[in-house]
């Protein structure tokens, strides 16, 4: 079952989902807005080797706002640390913003039980489009679960900083081994 | 929990469910495929020929309607489409979806914005992203929609896109005039 908003927000009360920071007026019907960070990270080098840590440039979003372009992805995150024991969050993007042709992740919309963190967002644009550091970008909805729990030893999950894939997580690595980010200057 | 093609009948015969018109022969298993009405429109190139959007701006907006022969959707632009169904419920969450045959044309029909607000009710606007030139036509069973049981208080939804009948283009804008608002009020 999915959480309605305010079933949502009874349980950010309860300490049954974080969200922080917790902001009333972005709840929905059944989901809650989340909003986009400051950083957004770019390849720098393709074709993007799985097997290998990716060179990235980092991007600070000015006032004015930053133009994002097609044909590449900018991982981006989520302002609030976001996530739950006790329910699976679901990251999608928001209709507002989808009706201007910007994808907030790539087919990986699922998170895992456990993991508390600010989300990276793999953003994707139809065609060229501005953005703004701090809009409310895209929502999260919380799903019941049924079974016995299993506690979260995944890598990302771990991370609050726009993170680009690493090489043992796709390996299937966990939250050991962690390799350093290789970051073009 | 998601709705079976049979209860999601049920639902619409109590009137838990809106989708008009309804017909069983588009009933799934666990699904209801939706058409793509003749309504269709994109954004305007600004007066320098530059196809930049921007958040914080309303954006010029065109309608236009798709002809009988159809119509070819080009990759790198964003089309706003609306389906021929008016769709909504205060009970259960939908969820739209490419139908499997549309998503193997290249065609995305909503730009990671699936979920539907429980108390929305209108023609659903879809977002055409076509990976490569693709035509559409009116009436095309282009997508379905799924619905899933809520759990908690209900609140509904009240906002800007409240019964469109068109391809409504995006009001975020009003998310910084908003903002702006409460700023200088502060």
């Amino acid at each position: 079952m999915i959480l309605t908003g305010p079933a949502i927000a009874e349980a950010v009360k309860a300490g049954h989902i974080t969200i922080d920071p917790f902001l009333p007026q972005h709840t929905n019907p059944n989901s809650h807005g989340y909003r986009l960070g400051d950083t957004l990270k770019v390849f720098t080098r393709t074709p993007v080797d799985p097997r290998t840590s990716p060179p990235t440039r980092t991007i600070t979003i000015p006032a004015r706002g930053y133009r994002l372009r097609p044909g590449r992805v900018y991982l981006g995150s989520t302002v609030e640390r976001i996530g739950s024991d006790h329910y699976v969050t679901s990251l999608i993007g928001r209709s507002s913003v989808g009706r201007l042709g910007l994808f907030t992740q790539i087919s990986a919309d699922l998170a895992q039980l456990g993991a508390v963190h600010q989300w990276t967002l793999e953003i994707v644009v139809t065609q060229p489009l501005r953005v703004y550091a701090g809009m409310v970008i895209g929502q999260v909805s919380f799903w019941d679960v049924v079974g016995e729990p299993m506690p979260y030893a995944g890598y990302y999950g771990t991370l609050s900083d726009p993170s680009p894939f690493a090489p043992h997580a796709l390996a299937g690595g966990g939250a050991v081994g962690l390799l350093p980010e290789v970051s073009a200057a | 929990m998601i709705l079976t093609g049979p209860q999601i009948a049920g639902e619409v015969e109590e009137g838990r469910i809106t989708i008009s018109p309804f017909d069983t022969a588009l009933l799934s298993p666990n699904s209801y495929d939706f058409h793509l009405s003749s309504d269709i429109g994109w954004y305007r190139r600004r007066w320098w020929g530059g196809r930049t959007l921007d958040c914080r701006r309303p954006n010029r907006f065109v309608r236009s309607t798709i002809p009988e022969e159809g119509m070819v959707l080009r990759p790198g632009r964003i089309y706003l489409a609306s389906t021929a169904e008016t769709i909504g419920s205060e009970h259960f969450v939908p969820i739209i979806r490419a139908r499997s045959s549309t998503a193997r044309t290249g065609l995305f029909v909503h730009c990671t914005a699936d979920l539907i607000d429980l108390g929305s009710l209108g023609r659903l606007t879809l977002q055409f992203h076509a990976v490569q030139p693709v035509r559409v036509y009116p009436g095309q069973r282009i997508g379905q929609v799924t619905f899933w049981v809520p759990t908690g208080r209900r609140e509904l939804y009240r906002g800007k896109y409240q019964g469109s009948t068109l391809p409504e283009p995006s009001q975020i804008w009003r998310d910084f005039e908003e903002e702006d608002a409460r700023g200088a009020a502060a």
